[in-house]
């Protein structure tokens, strides 16, 4: 079942007055469940692409449709719906809310979704039990390490139980141990929970385990 | 958990946090400290003023305060009576008559106000009777007998036991003249009122002016100067006469209400530009917290908070701070203004002399009156909310990426 289209998608940056193509003519197709990496060198246009997916960024040209529905041509507001039920993100540099604890980060989207506080607490607390950072919980970001404030991530983007999950290098900032279990754990909610993961990467480990490699030059697709 | 959110935000950058609640605190103290002696401070003066002579209501022939002629006089019936002895807040009253004449002794003859009054009734309403400055004050029961201005003794050549004439127009247009004993002087410290003020009895001054039983006015002396509306509303409503008004003081000292007009004016203005001050504190440090935190602001909505939920979210840290500035403000300045009433600033030497000129007693005291607490956390609270508005701007307009990626 398709859950991502890309139709002829351009974006031209304007730097300084300069157009700077940073997508050209973009055609993709993804599936439910699948486990992709969008890989490249940097400059590529790895992270546009994810942005324009993610519903946070609009194409110069072309359209996304996101569950068959073209979300280019939606408002900021619900744009914004879209990506509170449907989409979950993780990001390179975790950005955990700093002030809240590691289960106050899990359940700040369940907030945002109107769950009662009860209820989101012991779905938080769940999950953080399945992912093995139940110890976490009260811990502020400036407390864990690099691995561990990005499997709060991990568990803040997927606690919505959305239909795909987006992923800004996000192992970039770990060793390769750490970024390896991030890896796993990724892997088994993709396989258990058939959550649809992009990621873009050019980190090797991450490249090496995906299921499907989208390589991305100069902004065009390479080879998928 | 927006809440909790907004109050652990408040307290990340705890210097600046406590810098803003300080501006706060100081406006708040600053505030009601400045409007407490100052309207503190005119209640005195218009307490000094009103209880000397005028009253703090006055009941009047409708036409009285515009043509205050011996034809604007009513008589005090049993109405009247019940409403003034029945009515909350009414402490006591003194009917008067007023009337110009012409005071003569020997060679000299002296333009006069005549003022009808009992001594023992005004003694309970007003001060002016303790005003003596020679000899005494006649008893209501004493006919014959006068009291006058000191200047005006003075300007007769006369003394303290003299006999004088005095020549009056009267009620029903006949000229009615009297002899009269002067008993005392009184002295207010203004010469041109001492230079024409002649006291006598109510009854007495009826009989010179033809007047039987009727009055110019009643002088009331009320228990709270906050209280006149509701006395007034009573009386009016018990008395239901049409030819009769009732006044209060600002409306029969048109003057003193607007000395202290201008004067509260000039104090909300001071206010006013202490307050915006703060706001820009204010408007500072909520831009300069949101602007940091762009980058976590870009995320949340990347995440999906609503636009609307963020911008919450700053006025929710905001009025935080402002409210917890606000309590500890009101009670500081609460502090302060109730020292002020036990200890009043008594002013020097050279202020003294010019308050007295204008009846005023030469302090500074201050008020607990609720409406200073309250328009003051209403006013800060409400240039908080104003100040943070362009900071919610800057959010509410944020865009995810370019949260995220703000550096």
């Amino acid at each position: 079942m398709e859950i991502l289209k890309a139709e002829n998608l351009v974006k031209i940056y304007q730097d300084n007055g300069v157009p700077v193509n940073a997508l050209m003519d973009i055609n993709l197709t993804i599936s439910k469940g699948e486990y992709v990496v969008i890989a490249g060198p940097s400059g590529s246009g790895k992270t546009t692409l994810l942005n324009l997916l993610g519903a946070l960024d609009k194409p110069t040209k072309g359209k996304v449709y996101f569950e068959t529905e073209n979300i280019t041509l939606k408002e900021k507001k619900e744009l914004s719906k879209i990506r509170l039920h449907k989409l979950g993100f993780i990001f390179q540099a975790y950005n955990l809310i700093p002030v809240l604890t590691a289960i106050e980060n899990i359940e700040f989207s369940m907030m945002l979704l109107g769950i009662p506080d009860k209820v989101r607490k012991e779905k938080a607390l769940e999950l953080m039990d399945e992912l093995g950072i139940k110890e976490l919980a009260n811990k502020r970001p400036n407390e864990m390490s690099g691995g561990q404030q990005q499997r709060v991530a991990v568990a803040r983007a997927i606690v919505n139980n959305p239909s795909l999950v987006l992923a800004d290098e996000p192992t970039a900032n770990l060793d390769s141990v750490t970024a390896g279990h991030l890896l796993d754990l990724m892997e088994q909610m993709n396989s258990e929970k058939n959550i649809t993961f992009i990621f873009s990467s050019h980190d090797k480990q991450v490249i090496d385990r995906a299921k499907r490699l989208i390589i991305l030059k100069d902004g065009r697709i390479e080879n998928q | 958990m927006l809440l909790k959110l907004a109050w652990r935000n408040i307290w990340r950058n705890k210097r600046r946090s406590l810098i803003t609640l300080a501006a706060v605190v100081f406006a708040a103290v600053m505030a009601i400290a400045m409007r407490g002696i100052q309207l503190g401070t005119y209640a005195l003066n218009i307490r000094s003023v009103v209880e000397l002579f005028s009253g703090y209501l006055q009941i009047q022939e409708k036409n009285y305060l515009d043509n205050p002629s011996l034809t604007s006089s009513f008589i005090i019936d049993s109405k009247i009576l019940d409403a003034l002895k029945s009515t909350k807040g009414v402490v006591d009253y003194a009917p008067r008559i007023y009337a110009d004449g012409l005071i003569s002794y020997k060679d000299n003859s002296r333009g006069a106000a005549i003022f009808g009054i009992e001594p023992e009734k005004e003694k309970n309403v007003t001060t002016f009777v303790q005003n003596i400055n020679s000899g005494k004050f006649f008893t209501s029961d004493s006919s014959n007998q006068i009291v006058v201005g000191d200047q005006l003794l003075k300007n007769l050549d006369a003394k303290v036991g003299d006999e004088i004439v005095l020549l009056a127009q009267g009620y029903d247009g006949t000229l009615g003249n009297q002899k009269f004993k002067i008993v005392g002087t009184v002295k207010f410290g203004v010469q041109e009122l001492e230079s024409a003020l002649i006291f006598m009895g109510l009854k007495s001054a009826q009989s010179l002016l033809a007047m039987g039983s009727k009055v110019n006015v009643v002088a009331i002396k009320a228990d709270d100067l906050n209280h006149l509306e509701e006395i007034n509303d009573q009386l009016s409503s018990k008395i239901r006469n049409s030819n009769i008004k009732i006044l209060s003081w600002d409306k029969i000292n048109p003057e003193l209400e607007q000395a202290i007009q201008l004067d509260n004016v000039s104090g909300i203005f001071f206010l006013g530009i202490l307050i915006v001050i703060v706001a820009f504190g204010i408007l500072n440090t909520v831009l300069m917290s949101v602007i940091e935190r762009f980058r976590e602001f870009g995320v949340v909505l990347a995440i999906g908070m609503p636009q609307v939920t963020l911008t919450y979210l700053v006025y929710i840290e905001t009025m935080l701070i402002t409210f917890i500035g606000l309590v500890a403000g009101n009670i500081f300045g609460y502090a302060i203004n109730y020292y002020f009433i036990l200890h009043p600033i008594i002013l020097g030497e050279e202020l003294k002399k010019l308050y007295e000129i204008y009846h005023f007693l030469p302090q500074l005291k201050s008020t607990l009156q609720v409406s200073i607490f309250f328009n003051v956390s209403l006013s800060i609270l409400a240039i908080s909310l104003a100040s943070c508005f362009y900071p919610a701007y800057k959010v509410y307009k944020l865009e995810p990426l370019k949260g995220i990626r703000h550096t």
